[in-house]
Order: structure tokens, then sequence, then C-alpha cells
């Protein structure tokens, strides 16, 4: 691995350890490998939004061209965003893109995430079902992106009605990321959602 | 020039690397041959110009800029680039408008505040070094570099960060800062500077050629592949130029020379083919359109009744009538509907459209077809050689077998105009004048088929003579018969002759 990219690392790796946003558990960095190509990243989900109280894993890959190229980043944990794809954890986000920057480290990274997840650009979307029902739909995106993270997360909230609708439908042979992903996808319209999965 | 006068010299900063602001832009180009002297085919004066010519076309013009806005030569290259290399407009913005805005967007720094700057950097010198923060090395401030928005970082990182730029992502003069939302632009003399490997240099300087080039209407490459030059008009039309390469193209468009058929209706045909060719027999053969949406649909199944998969559309529709399904309700898969008038009208729409087809392929297969053709001419080069070294042996002089070379040079050029009479005339609608220059076409084409038959005949010691004097009248009536031919096109531009359907 190229010298700058590694050094940085290095550097950067420390910098997160001893940032506040540690020390209050909001981000954390581990490593994977010896030569800091391969790292484990983890937010917790902001106050005051539907992702309260989750832990985010984040697989982030750091290229030999770093820090010219921005690293590569995506959601482990699935997650119901309009700018991640609820399939794939893939990000949409401008940093990590053509806005990158040389002078941006892991831990702005981070932040810059916890900050898109409390505020969603429905209008620049990486999953366009979800989008739309942000935009259509905001108390059932809420509650939706609420039961998410406290399937996949750890979060605390959920809705009973929901939990009820998914056994329901893993009562008639679907699994439980198969049934979540209808049902969400169909605004939690239990009829639709079949007709999705057999139809 | 006094440009030392008005900018506050930056010598002392040897830390900034965009101090010199009189560097000439030193080129490493690949090919270097001298300045040719004008071409004048037919009064339209052209130059060819080699890639080296080219950035010295660039310096005069930031000179000639230079002498009347007093300003280093980096920052008029940016500027210039900003108006696409139109001095009048950047002279005019420059003295009518305000300046602090014209800087802004043309991502400079004004020129006039670099001493603040400078001022400001000295005073951090004092503490000796100072830590980069894109490695994180703390490093002697003399390694240290920036541009006049003082965002500063070693000469390393900023090396493998133009590098990175120009390589991986093709910028070449829109280059900004390395800072996070700094949108001040990296110079020329900067990146020549920082940047030493050679095939990065010659990379940035490709990509600031290239865009001068397009910017500059009178400017275009030779679209021949691997070559370098570029053909400079002085006024811009749709005219033949022929580069050093020997290749001859509509400096307009960019396309083989195509005349008769004018560039835009080339363009249109082009696309046209690109989009339809491979695909339109199998569609003709095997499709039907509905008769809602007009989107091409396949029957995959032995029902007759259809339903458009166009989710806007959902028609339901009789594949044997084209009409409504609705009637067809009690006599599923026997269609007696056959008179009914919806269903007529259906079924006279979409013969319209397969007509059209029809009549596309007509002139594609012809245009294609000569296109062909033409390909093989040029294999018939080789071939000509060996009959006219032949002939050599049969008692004729060299200047006596020429006449074959000129047949097949004759033989190309009415091949490559028929082509484009193809195209012309597919977007030709019916008149007195169109049938005179279908009359033009058919006889230029039976002239130049026989022609082309001539010359692949074998030439033996018995017909020798005969063959000649065929050869040359042949090819001297089609040289003749294509020239009318253009000419009568020409004619009718002048005229208004031509109507089109499109």
């Amino acid at each position: 691995m190229a010298n700058i990219a590694s050094q940085r690392i290095k550097r950067e790796f420390k910098e997160v350890i001893r940032s506040e946003e540690v020390a209050r558990c909001s981000i954390k960095v581990e490593l994977l490998d010896d030569n800091y190509s391969q790292l484990k990243g983890e937010i917790a989900g902001p106050p005051d939004t539907p992702y309260e109280g989750g832990k985010f894993l984040l697989e982030i890959k750091v290229p030999e061209t770093y820090p010219f190229n921005p690293p590569k980043v995506k959601f482990l944990t699935k997650v119901w965003h309009p700018n991640i794809s609820s399939v794939t954890g893939a990000i949409c986000l401008d940093i990590l893109k053509d806005q990158w920057a040389a002078a941006m480290t892991l831990r702005t990274v981070l932040l810059s995430l916890q900050a898109l997840m409390a505020s969603p650009e429905p209008d620049d979307p990486q999953d366009a079902v979800v989008a739309r029902q942000y935009k259509g739909f905001p108390e059932i995106f809420i509650s939706t992106a609420e039961h998410w993270t406290n399937i996949y997360a750890g979060g605390s909230r959920k809705k009973e009605e929901y939990s009820k609708k998914i056994e329901r439908l893993m009562g008639i042979g679907c699994n439980m990321d198969q049934a979540l992903v209808a049902l969400s996808g169909c605004n939690w319209d239990l009829d639709k959602a079949i007709e999705q999965i057999f139809g | 020039m006094n440009s030392d006068e008005e900018i506050p010299s930056d010598e002392v900063d040897s830390g900034n690397v965009s101090s010199s602001d009189d560097v000439e832009f030193p080129m490493e180009v690949e090919s270097n041959t001298s300045r040719e002297k004008q071409n004048e085919i037919e009064d339209y004066p052209y130059e060819v110009l080699s890639t080296e010519q080219i950035v010295q076309h660039m310096v005069d013009s930031i000179k000639e800029v230079n002498s009347v806005i007093q300003l280093p030569h980096t920052t008029i290259r940016i500027l210039l680039n900003h108006f696409k290399w139109d001095k009048e407009k950047l002279m005019e913005r420059y003295y009518d408008g305000d300046q602090e805005q014209l800087y802004t967007e043309a991502r400079v720094v004004n020129p006039y505040r670099k001493s603040i700057n400078a001022q400001k950097k000295q005073s951090r010198r004092s503490t000796g070094t100072e830590e980069c923060e894109i490695c994180y090395m703390i490093l002697p401030s003399s390694m240290m570099t920036g541009l006049e928005c003082s965002h500063r970082f070693c000469t390393h990182c900023w090396t493998e960060y133009l590098t990175t730029k120009i390589m991986e992502e093709g910028l070449g003069q829109t280059i900004s800062c390395a800072a996070h939302g700094c949108d001040i632009l990296v110079d020329d003399a900067t990146v020549m500077n920082l940047v030493k490997d050679s095939k990065v240099r010659l990379k940035y300087q490709q990509i600031i050629t290239n865009s001068f080039v397009q910017c500059n209407r009178l400017l275009r490459w030779c679209p021949s592949p691997d070559c370098n030059n570029v053909i400079k008009v002085h006024n811009v039309e749709p005219r033949p130029v022929t580069c050093k390469c020997l290749h001859t193209f509509c400096f307009l468009c960019g396309e083989n020379w195509h005349d008769p058929v004018k560039c835009h209706l080339l363009k249109k045909w082009i696309k046209k083919c690109d989009d339809d060719s491979e695909t339109s027999n199998w569609i003709s053969a095997n499709t039907k359109e509905c008769p809602r949406c007009k989107v091409t649909i396949e029957k995959d199944g032995g029902c007759n009744h259809m339903v458009c998969k166009n989710q806007n559309c959902k028609a339901d529709f009789c594949w044997v009538c084209l009409g409504s399904w609705e009637p067809h309700g009690s006599s599923w898969y026997n269609c007696n509907r056959y008179d009914e008038e919806e269903a007529r009208a259906a079924r006279d729409a979409q013969e319209r459209s397969r007509s059209a087809l029809q009549r596309y392929l007509f002139y594609c297969n012809r245009y294609m077809n000569h296109m062909q053709s033409l390909k093989f001419e040029h294999k018939l080069y080789a071939s000509v050689k060996g009959k006219m070294e032949e002939m050599q042996h049969h008692n004729m002089s060299w200047i006596e077998v020429q006449f074959l070379k000129r047949a097949v040079d004759i033989l190309c050029q009415c091949r490559q105009t028929l082509m484009y009479t193809y195209v012309f005339a597919f977007y030709l609608k019916k008149n007195n004048q169109s049938v005179i220059f279908e009359d033009n076409q058919s006889d230029l084409e039976s002239a130049t088929e026989t022609l082309s038959e001539y010359l692949e005949r074998d030439i033996t010691s018995e017909n020798l003579a005969d063959i000649k004097q065929k050869v040359q009248d042949k090819y001297r009536y089609c040289d003749s018969r294509r020239k009318v031919l253009l000419e009568h096109v020409h004619e009718g531009y002048e005229k208004d002759w031509w109507v089109y359907t499109e």
C-alpha cells in the first residue's frame, strides 16, 4: 500500500480514537488488516431521528491512491433511508464522490454520514422506493425506518402492527428480510406485498 | 509588458510555486512539423497546424491580451479559458464590469491582492515548520506551497494530487485547490513546476490544447486516428479540408467530405443508421406496433389478444386486425372484425409506418452498398499497381499507364458522391428538380458500375489498347457526370429547389 495512504490512515486512526465523538460513543473505527486498507466503522444513529438508539456498521475500503481519491464506504447494517440502498447499503453522498477533498478524514466522513442520516436528500436518492415514501408518506417513512433500526441495528422503537404483518408473510414461506423489504416498499399494505412477492 | 512592476514579486516566497508569471509554457509535443504555407483550394484558405503551433497560437493570444490588460500570464490564461478564448469578450468584461466578480467567476484570486496574502504567509513562515493537512507530516516551510488562496500543502502531496486529477479525472484547466470547498484554480505554471513526470506533463498539455481547440470555432482536430494536426480556417463553412495526413473531411462537421448532402442531414442520417440498421430488418419481419402508443411489439405466443406491456398504455387489441379487442370478446381466437372502421384506420397507420421503414431500408441499402464498395476500391489500388507494372512489360511507358490510377481515383470519388446522394435523396421531397436529380444519380451510378467492372477485368496484351480506350472514355464520362450532378444540387441550394421531408 502506498506510503502516504497508510501513513494517513495510521494518523487518522489515532485521531478518531482520541476524538470526543468516540468518547461519546457516537463513532468508532476498527482495523481489519495490518496494512490499513480495510476498516470497519460504526456510527450511532443520531438523536431525534428514526435511527436513534441504533448502531450502524460500515465497510470502509481505502484505495491505493488515498487521500487523493475518497475511501469506498457502504453500510453493512441494513437501513431504511432515501440516500442509502436498502438492498446493498451503497451510499449516495457527494463527498464520497466528486466533492471529496484530500484534506478530509475518516472522522469527517463518519460525521458526514451521521449528518446525512439526520437530514436525508430525497431529491437525490439512492433508493427511489424509500425516497418516494419519504416524500409522499412521511409518517410511514419514520415508523418504517424505526422498525428497520429495531430489527437490524438494535433500536428500541418498533410497531407491533408491522411485526405481525411480517410474521404473517413469514407464515406463508417468506424469509424475514424479504418480507420486510416487500412490506416497507408497499407502505405496509399486506395484499400488495403478497402480490409483489408471489405475483 | 511590465507585470513585475504591477505584481509584487514573490521571489522571497520560494515556497510559492505560482509566482513565476513569465515562464513560457514549456511544451513537450510528439510531432514537430514546420509551419505549413497556406493551402488555397477553391478560394477557401486554411492552414494545417501541428500541436506545437497550436501551443504557439495560445501563447500569442495570451500575449495579445497581456499587451492590453497587464496581468500575469497564468491569470490571463485562466480568464481566457473562462471566456472560451474570446479575447474581445474578456476585454469587454474586464473594463465594463465588476472586476472582483469577474475573478470570482473565473475562480482566480485578484492578482493585485497578492501582496496582502504574501505578507500573511511571511508572518507564518517564522515558525519554520508547518503540518501538511494531507499527509500529516510536519515539514519545513520551504517544502510547503499553495496558491493565492493561502491553502498550503507539501509539494509531494500537491504533485500526487495534480497527478490524480490529470491522469484519472482528465482535468486540465479546471483543477481546483486541494483544500475542501476552495474553488481557486491551479494555473499552468504551478502544474508544470510541480509535476515532473513527463507522461503526466504530456497528458496535461494535451488536455489544455484540446480544450483550446474545442473552444475555438476556427480550429478543428483532424479526425483521422493518430493524427495530431489541427486545421485552422478563416471563416467557418461546410468545406472540404485536407490534412497533412491526407485525410479529407468537412470542416464544419468533421465527417468525411459529403457533398452533395448537408451536414445537419448527414448527422441525422448517421444517427438514424446507428440506431436502426442492425435491427430494422428483423423488426420489419417480426413485429407490429401497438395501435395506441406505437411501441413496437413482438408476438411470442399463439393468442391474438394482445395487451400492451407499456405501463402507460396497456391497450387491448387484436394482433390480426389491430382493432380494439373489446368487440372480439365473443369470438376469441377467430378475428372476424376485419372490416371494422377502427381496425382499418389502425392498419393504415401501421402501413404508413411500415412503408416509411421500407423507404429507409431502400436508401440505407444503397448507401451501405457504396460505402462497402468504396472500401473494396481501396484494395483496388494495390491490384491496379500490379496491372500497371504488367502493362509496362507490354511496351507501354510509365506515363502511358498512369490512366489506371487516375481511373481508380475517379471511381472512389464517384462512389463517395453516390453514397451521399442517397442520404440527400432520403430526406428529399419529390418535385420536378428531384426527378432530374434522380436521373443524374442513376446515370452516374450505372457509369460508375461499368467503370468498376472494367477495372476488375483481366488485362491481356490482346485487349490492352481496347481496354485503355474504354477505361479512359468511361472515367472521363464519370467525372463529368459527377460534376454535373453536384452542380445541379448546388444550384438547387442557391435557388431553393429542395424541399425536405423532415
